[in-house]
């Protein structure tokens, strides 16, 4: 997946491209972004006319949909005398995943440090041909700018291919092998192209709207955790719903749960999502440090904007799911902003 | 690739009354991924069907078994509790990072156990006096609901050359025995004697126990970070995965549980 020397540019033609998916469809299951009714979702497809490769976000993200499942299955125990323990086999299944938006990388290789070791995760993350592609478009709640992870990927790698839409082309830019053995072959990029790019990439950004000043954001929140905005948002709009973190392409928290079997002769143990936004999520005999709906709602909220040194990176991508999904458009950015505004003393 | 959530199967050899609701099972586990554990260290123990829980390494043994000092209180304890000897439960660990021994080497060493607390604690005191002589003065502050809440009695008895072991309980019943104080552990502190420049502290019981202890300790001289606290919090994996243990940036399963004050004591949404 990773790739350290510098690979050829390319470029491909979208019918050529197409024809290319639509050979490697025969192998592999392919994945990428369909639209119905509306509605953009990353889903399998069996031919590349099914794709809608101009979208704008999808509610679930890539991220969730090809590696983080919301329910893993991670053992069984079979209740016999000896009580033994079956571990869950890898699935091996090869994918080609296509369209996946640059905050959407960011959010994978995000995971990538927390499910480093778990097999079921990297297995599928092994197996899986990553091509992403540079927005075009800059939708509504769209951040990814001021957290750089946006609008055009300036990671180089993680993932496979890269692609940019330039007309009826794209430019196509393995950053693996895997990639250049997909790719390889085809004209070679111009400079003109390249320049299209970088033109393309300014304009997009300069189109962005929404931002969030990450500057010194960490210190600044740590200051102002009894911040009125907190118990203000919390109390009049949070539902505690959960929304948010079931969009977010980064929210990793899991329950691990026994289901004994209707015959009590084996239990099987899964991982499920979870969110912080329940209320016995932080739960333990002696109390719960986050019984308020506000400690809870901030607990969301610095995850993703503050603690960067849990991961070295903010939680953050900028893909504005949360907000676009929130049925009372809590804004995180709205937060951040009003405790830069008007700090407590 | 291993799994880290796969567990490895335990046999209960023996179960250690220790008080009325408090059980010590010494369990004898496959394999020797348990023999050399760092004092602090926790296991995630379980049962098929009951899930898991993370419970401390509570004594450094000669042979093979596993230690965990146990009070049923919830759902996987209750069910531990009506296995017998022979009956098989499953562990993953050990996990975080233990007490800092090394930062304490050379130094005073203050101990402070609440109630169950006491339990990872005890890896520490045999620690310190198998090897007496690498550390400076070691005080035992312990205290407890009331007499007969108590764990390691008779190992506290023995404790007492080498060690300044000060014992309180909120309450005496009406014609116990008790010659040891009553009140408060922190007053105890002050009974205690340390070089509170150079002294570390290690702490663990109920949290608001360990917010008063540390502002004693502080308030006596010793330096916030030369406080290290051990903070309980809801864990499902124990490998930094499934983020219900966070406290902060931190991850309180593999980054801690134990801390020094100072690092977490300005996070959101603790009582220290």
């Amino acid at each position: 997946m990773t790739g350290q020397r510098a690979f050829q540019k390319y470029r491909i033609t979208k019918e050529a491209f197409k024809l290319l998916v639509d050979s490697l469809a025969r192998d592999m299951k392919v994945v990428g972004p369909v639209s119905e009714n509306g509605q953009t979702a990353f889903r399998q497809v069996g031919s590349s006319s099914e794709l809608s490769m101009d979208y704008q976000s999808t509610m679930l993200p890539p991220s969730k949909v090809l590696f983080y499942k919301p329910v893993e299955d991670v053992l069984r125990f079979d209740m016999n005398e000896d009580a033994s323990v079956t571990e869950t086999a890898a699935e091996n299944e090869k994918v080609l995943a296509l369209g996946i938006h640059p905050c959407d990388v960011h959010a994978i290789v995000y995971l990538d440090g927390v499910f480093g070791e778990d097999p079921h995760y990297m297995n599928r993350r092994e197996n899986t041909i990553l091509v992403a592609l540079n927005c075009t478009q800059v939708a509504e709640h769209c951040f990814c700018a001021s957290v750089g992870t946006g609008p055009h990927l300036n990671l180089r790698e993680g993932y496979d291919l890269l692609l940019t839409d330039v007309g009826d082309s794209y430019l196509a830019e393995p950053v693996s092998h895997r990639g250049e053995e997909l790719i390889g072959g085809v004209r070679a990029a111009r400079v003109d192209e390249l320049l299209e790019k970088d033109a393309q990439e300014k304009a997009l950004t300069d189109a962005m709207t929404k931002q969030v000043d990450m500057d010194g954001l960490d210190e600044l929140f740590m200051k102002n955790i009894e911040h009125p905005v907190w118990a203000r948002v919390a109390e009049d709009r949070c539902l505690s719903c959960s929304n948010c973190v079931m969009v977010c392409p980064t929210c990793f928290c899991h329950d691990i749960v026994d289901e004994t079997a209707m015959d009590l002769k084996t239990v099987r143990r899964l991982r499920r999502w979870d969110a912080c936004h329940d209320v016995h999520f932080a739960q333990v005999h002696g109390g719960n440090p986050r019984c308020t709906r506000a400690s809870r709602l901030r607990q969301f909220v610095m995850h993703k904007l503050n603690y960067t040194a849990q991961f070295a990176t903010a939680g953050t991508v900028g893909c504005g799911r949360c907000i676009s999904w929130c049925p009372t458009s809590i804004d995180l950015t709205e937060i951040a902003d009003e405790i830069r505004r008007s700090p407590m003393a | 690739m291993k799994n880290p959530l796969v567990p490895i199967k335990a046999t209960i050899r023996d179960i250690m009354e220790e008080t009325h609701d408090v059980m010590t099972y010494v369990l004898e586990a496959e394999g020797d991924a348990f023999k050399n554990f760092a004092p602090g260290q926790f296991n995630m123990v379980g049962l098929p069907g009951a899930g898991e829980a993370p419970i401390s390494l509570s004594a450094i043994v000669d042979d093979d078994s596993v230690h965990h000092t146990i009070r049923a209180v919830g759902r996987l304890t209750a069910y531990m509790e009506k296995l017998g000897k022979g009956g098989h439960v499953f562990l993953r660990g050990p996990y975080g990072r233990g007490w800092p021994m090394d930062e304490a080497k050379g130094k005073d060493l203050v101990i402070v156990g609440g109630g169950l607390g006491l339990a990872p604690l005890r890896p520490v005191v045999q620690t310190v006096l198998n090897d007496r002589d690498s550390f400076g003065s070691l005080t035992l502050a312990y205290g407890a609901r009331d007499p007969q809440d108590m764990i390691y009695r008779a190992e506290l008895d023995s404790w007492q050359s080498g060690i300044d072991v000060l014992l309180t309980v909120d309450n005496v019943p009406e014609g116990a025995q008790w010659p040891h104080a009553k009140g408060l552990v922190t007053e105890l502190l002050e009974r205690a004697e340390f070089d509170p420049a150079s002294a570390v502290a290690f702490v663990c019981g109920p949290e608001i126990m360990m917010r008063f202890v540390s502002r004693r300790l502080i308030a006596k001289g010793l330096s916030p970070e030369n406080i290290h606290v051990s903070l309980e919090r809801r864990m499902r994996c124990g490998v930094g995965q499934c983020g219900h243990c966070q406290h902060g940036s931190a991850f309180v399963c593999k980054d801690g549980p134990m801390f020094p004050y100072a690092q977490v004591s300005p996070f959101p949404d603790g009582l220290l």
